[in-house]
């Protein structure tokens, strides 16, 4: 508990700590690098770190997609431990939705130019 | 309970029955019990969690890579659910109808983690083509192209 919370403190505050060095190591996306342009996955890293800052805006902003996919996890993981008699549908549900969420996005982003 | 089910997976397709019937559990337990710890209960199918993660994390994971590892994880899935899917239906009573709706999805979120893959790895070859590595990997150059695009 006490480890928890330690590693909690650190990682909200502001200069070291997980977040901060996470936010300096984010993977490269090969094809950014590739193309110079953004893939319909970029943003989901910068995303997660503003989720992770407490700042669900700038997440959204970055990147629509991950709090539908976090929410998909979890609901995933919870219907394996108990079992909902609908879960399987509610998966395949919410697994259309954030798809349907990226390719959107994507189409919007290049429609309004913001691959660079 | 699933090493005990793998150990089972080449009893299962017996010669003299046919595969695609549901409803023939009288028959289909194989005659040898003693590695069933239950004794006629039902089990989950032995994958269908596997899928079901691996058919998420393939849409996850869509752009890593050039859309490779999505193309992987989506693969072993649907492999792993047609094998899954077979054994269901050799004995359909064994298994509980919970796993088999688990695997169902697990299977329809790896196709299109699937597809969605390959249209990324299309897209990566036809910007190569189109474009070549050395245009591909000077940013203004590419920058100045789409200008020019937007001009026309």
């Amino acid at each position: 508990m006490v480890n928890a919370s330690l590693f909690l403190f650190l990682s909200v505050s502001k200069d070291g700590g997980f977040i901060h060095w996470l936010e300096n190591h984010l993977l490269i996306c090969p094809f950014k690098k590739l193309t110079s342009l953004d893939c319909p996955g970029c943003g989901l890293q910068r995303s997660l770190v503003a989720l992770l800052k407490g700042d669900v805006a700038a997440s959204l902003k970055f990147y629509p997609a991950t709090l539908p996919i976090l929410i998909l996890l979890v609901f995933t993981l919870i219907h394996l431990k108990f079992d909902f008699k609908s879960g399987a549908l509610i998966i395949k549900g919410m697994y259309i939705f954030a798809t349907a969420i990226i390719i959107i996005n994507y189409i919007y982003k290049v429609y309004h130019q913001q691959l660079f | 309970m699933s090493e005990e089910q793998e150990g089972q997976v080449p009893n299962t397709p017996q010669p003299e029955q046919p595969i695609n019937q549901p409803f023939n559990q009288g028959n289909t337990f194989p005659p040898q019990g003693g590695g069933y710890g239950f004794g006629g209960m039902q089990q989950a199918l032995p994958n269908a969690t596997a899928v079901l993660i691996l058919g998420i994390l393939s849409i996850v994971t869509c752009c890593c890579f050039y859309g490779l590892l999505s193309l992987v994880l989506a693969i072993i899935a649907i492999i792993l659910a047609k094998k899954d899917k077979a054994q269901y239906f050799s004995n359909a009573g064994m298994y509980t109808e919970g796993s088999y709706k688990n695997l169902n999805a697990g299977r329809v979120c790896a196709i299109i983690g699937l597809v969605f893959s390959i249209i990324i790895i299309i897209a990566c070859i036809v910007f190569v083509s189109i474009f070549g590595f050395g245009m591909l990997s000077d940013q203004d150059a590419m920058r100045e192209w789409i200008e020019q695009m937007q001009n026309r």
